[in-house]
């Protein structure tokens, strides 16, 4: 890293960062109820940030004998580069960190098997006929920073992935069904992801209608992570930057109803997204987004909090908006880490018990399509059940969910229950606790 | 470097049924304008490869940036593969190509200096700001790569493919009142940096739609006669139908292959859909796939009836259909699954002015922000759209979100245009973990009956 640092400043670069990664992943997948793969993927890259000129250069590599193609590369890049206007970390207290689950180190091939053979076997002793998948998958991850103003840290992290679940089609009837766990310890809660995948099967074998029209509904802490996507723009201090934030100007304002509390929480203990520091050498912290329905702060990153005048929240991160992708490529912006939001004082039981004609949406399809930025949300309820008289009478297809989660969480909060319960979603960014909501008039549009 | 793969194929090979080697250069340039600011120009250069093994059925994969230490990884593959066999290896044979693809471009995005780029952007970008004074900012994203690939087998293949991929797209967001819309106006190619130029007409039009949109009222949730414009209708056969059509879908799934049985009725006489690698210069063109069998164009749906599938080797085996070369990966970190490359319904002989006319009440969807599916049931939204009432296109309406089921919904197109057209955005598909992989779609306009839409 030194060595590219030297590089950069002698072929002009007034100041620079070096990004470092290094990620080894083994996986172990199994489809159609058998085992069908076993990956290994190792990876090593860097990216450069440098400025020259008082512009901005960036480039990335993943060939090790190509760093002077690197730094070649960032010096060109700034010669049209956008005028630097932010602070590379400089030297701190957080030298060298270990988020490490000695478990997941020692994890070996035939116990990710084992895992995912234990679980497959449980689905299928509830329904042969279930088409069954499962993975495990762990990463050991070395990140470090080092900038030309003294700052150099190096973390590691460990990376737990497990999922299970299953197809099951009945004439042209395809019911999927499963559960995912993604985390920085091992601890996915045991066999409690299959029971709840066998309980959607069960509960989800037999069709039926739904009207359309406004209706009650309650999310399940997955279809609240879905629709809760649509908040990560609200409070992306760069989207707010732009102007085009519904929360724009709104901080100390109430948005929501007074028992709705949302925290940013880099520090989650076993998050997904949890870190020591972001891929800018910020410390990662828990940020509190709304307290008692209050607007309290915007997520930000080094260049964000140096244009709007706002605290750091260690949100810089490489990984691409949402989606968790294998790439170093881009520049850190302002992404999430994990969320919770706290729970109500209704136990989860209840609030079923007591809704006599309703709906439970429990994942929604296509909420990436809709117009995030406004806090919009549309899609295809690709799992929802019908309750009459606080009872679960069967499934509902081809049903459509809309709505507007700041009308949403201000206007059409019943409840929520005390229960708080981690989710993950598969091929997102982070983990994340949310209660179940129960809301008055949803719009919901079916063939009936 | 082909040198090195036969190395290590000859060293490797008796030790399982099938091995594969794949080694990937890949050089890429960016530029990013959010709003005011330019928030991204950068470079890449991404080198690595990886090593598939089979052996009695059981796959396993290596990937790696290392490839000095290819040997360590092949030998991981293998072992693993190993681990996962207890079967029989069923891949459906092919001949074994040995091939050199060089790039045939109109206009090589290479030739024209990054400075030359970020300036056709930034114009592009302070158009769409200074449009109107309710746009409150701008999203404008460009990218071009240059792969290299090569590719070995333990069968003989060595293929080695040089590819360019380039898109982008310009964006405005309107704000009022808390409110925001968006439209825009996207691009896509693999042979000619000139789809990138001269968009100023289509940026005034897409900032018109944008400021436009924040006056549009909801759409009101219902269920509609829709007539989709052929980009939209692309998204919706892509999602509708495309997905449910890959081979590894259906390969170990009994149930499902009574469902989706060859001749199954799927549509009306008249529709016909088909996936094609064979369009040069589309995101989806492709020469060979990435188990290096040479593409085709495929037929999914001929006169309204099931008659093929996209698959790999391996589904093509298991199933004792014919590969159609459709095993594709976004990059080296990944193995090939089976892949859409351009998928297109086939042209009828309505006119768009017959299908509106005809139409009481519904909604003419334009252009897609994304679709998804899960196998039965998709969905997908539209980037504006307009009431149809008595026969006319009447007021805009906004927050058009439409859903079907593979099972009803096809049947119920009840016309098809006259007007195919293809199109290429700066997206992808996803899938398995991959995304975005490059992908094309094309379609006349399409009206469809009884279409679920999302709304209050």
């Amino acid at each position: 890293m030194k060595k590219i640092i030297e590089k950069a400043l002698a072929k002009g670069a007034e100041r620079c960062e070096v990004f470092y990664l290094n990620s080894l992943e083994t996986e172990v997948e199994y489809e159609a109820s058998k085992l069908k793969n076993l990956s290994n993927t190792e990876e090593t890259g860097f990216a450069l940030r440098l400025v020259k000129d008082g512009r901005m250069g960036y480039a990335t590599t993943t060939k090790a004998d190509g760093l002077d193609r690197l730094v070649d590369d960032a010096i060109a890049t700034s010669a049209c580069g956008e005028t630097a206007e932010f602070a590379f970390a400089s030297a701190s207290d957080v030298a060298g960190a270990k988020l490490v689950d000695d478990r997941i180190k020692a994890l070996s091939i035939e116990e990710m098997m084992q895992r995912s053979e234990d679980a497959i076997a449980k689905v299928l002793d509830y329904e042969g006929e279930i088409n069954a998948e499962s993975g495990t998958k762990r990463r050991i991850q070395t990140t470090s920073v080092t900038t030309s103003e003294g700052f150099e840290s190096t973390q590691e992290r460990t990376l737990y992935q497990f999922y299970v679940g299953g197809r099951l089609i009945e004439g042209d009837n395809m019911l999927d069904a499963g559960g995912y766990y993604g985390g920085t310890s091992m601890d996915d809660g045991g066999s409690k992801l299959v029971d709840e995948a066998i309980e959607d099967f069960r509960n989800g074998r037999t069709n039926v209608n739904v009207t359309g029209g406004p209706t009650t509904v309650i999310l399940t802490p997955r279809a609240v992570a879905d629709v809760m996507l649509t908040m990560n723009y609200g409070v992306d201090g760069s989207i707010v930057e732009r102007g085009i934030s519904p929360l724009a100007g709104k901080l100390g304002e109430t948005i929501f109803d007074e028992r709705v509390s949302l925290y940013d929480d880099g520090l989650m203990e076993s998050g997904y997204s949890t870190a020591l520091f972001d891929d800018e050498g910020v410390p990662m912290q828990r940020t509190a987004l709304i307290e008692n329905g209050v607007l309290r702060s915007f997520l930000t990153d080094l260049r964000t909090a140096a244009k709007l005048d706002l605290p750091l929240t260690g949100n810089g991160l490489k990984l691409k908006r949402l989606i968790q992708t294998k790439e170093l490529g881009k520049m850190p912006t302002t992404e999430i880490t994990n969320w919770e939001m706290t729970g109500g004082e209704t136990p989860y039981a209840e609030l079923l018990a007591g809704v006599s004609d309703g709906v439970i949406v429990d994942s929604i399809m296509g909420i990436m399509m809709g117009n995030l930025v406004a806090g919009d949300f549309s899609g295809n309820v690709a799992f929802g059940l019908k309750v009459e008289g606080g009872k679960i009478v069967g499934r509902v297809k081809d049903t459509m969910i809309a709505g507007n989660i700041y009308k949403l969480l201000k206007d059409q909060l019943v409840d929520l229950s005390s229960e708080v319960t981690r989710v993950g979603l598969m091929g997102f960014i982070g983990s994340h606790h949310y209660p179940h909501l129960l809301l008055r008039d949803v719009s919901i549009s079916s063939k009936g | 470097m082909k040198d090195r793969l036969e190395q290590v194929l000859k060293k490797f090979s008796s030790q399982c049924d099938y091995l594969e080697v794949h080694i990937e250069e890949t050089e890429e340039s960016r530029v990013q304008f959010t709003g005011e600011q330019l928030t991204d120009l950068g470079k890449k250069v991404d080198f690595g490869g990886n090593v598939r093994a089979l052996n009695k059925g059981g796959w396993g994969f290596a990937s790696f940036n290392s490839v000095d230490r290819i040997e360590e990884f092949a030998q991981h593959a293998i072992d693993q593969a190993k681990l996962v066999g207890k079967d029989r290896s069923q891949l459906a044979d092919v001949e074994p190509v040995r091939d050199d693809v060089p790039l045939d471009l109109k206009s090589d995005p290479r030739e024209v200096p990054l400075e030359r780029k970020v300036e056709i952007f930034r114009a592009y970008n302070k158009q769409v700001l200074d449009h109107h004074e309710e746009i409150a900012s701008s999203s404008v994203r460009y990218f071009d790569r240059f792969h290299k690939r090569w590719f070995g087998s333990s069968e003989g293949a060595m293929v080695y493919q040089e590819r360019v991929d380039l898109g982008g797209v310009v964006a405005a967001m309107t704000a009022r009142d808390g409110d925001s819309q968006s439209f825009w106006s996207g691009f896509g190619s693999t042979d000619d940096f000139g789809v990138a130029l001269g968009l100023e007409g289509k940026i005034t039009e897409a900032c018109d739609v944008a400021v436009e949109k924040l006056d549009a009222p909801k759409v009101k949730g219902g269920e509609y006669t829709v007539i989709l414009d052929p980009r939209l209708a692309g998204v919706f056969v892509h999602e509708a139908f495309g997905h449910l059509s890959e081979g590894d879908n259906v390969y170990e799934d009994k149930n499902l292959q009574k469902v989706m049985v060859l001749g199954r009725e799927f549509g009306r006489p008249f529709l016909n859909v088909y996936d094609t690698g064979l369009d040069k210069g589309l995101r989806g063109h492709v020469v060979y796939d990435d188990e290096g069998v040479r593409t085709e164009k495929t037929y999914l749906i001929t006169d309204g009836k099931l008659s093929g599938r996209l698959h790999s080797r391996e589904t093509a085996g298991k199933m004792g259909e014919r590969p159609t070369g459709s095993a594709r990966c976004i990059d080296y970190r990944y193995p090939p699954v089976c892949r859409m490359r351009n998928t297109c319904i086939e042209a009828g002989d309505s006119s768009f002015d017959d299908m509106i006319a005809g139409t009481k009440l519904g909604i003419y969807a334009i252009t897609a922000s994304g679709g998804q599916t899960n196998g039965e049931m998709f969905t997908f939204t539209a980037g504006t759209a307009f009431m149809i009432r008595d026969g006319k296109l009447a007021e805009r309406v906004r927050d058009v979100t439409l859903t079907g089921n593979v099972f009803k919904t096809l049947k119920d197109i009840d016309m098809l245009g006259d007007d195919l057209s293809i199109h290429d955005g700066p997206g992808g598909c996803g899938k398995a973990g991959q995304f975005p992989l490059p992908v094309s779609d094309g379609s006349p306009h399409i009206r469809i009956q009884n279409v679920v839409i999302g709304g209050e």
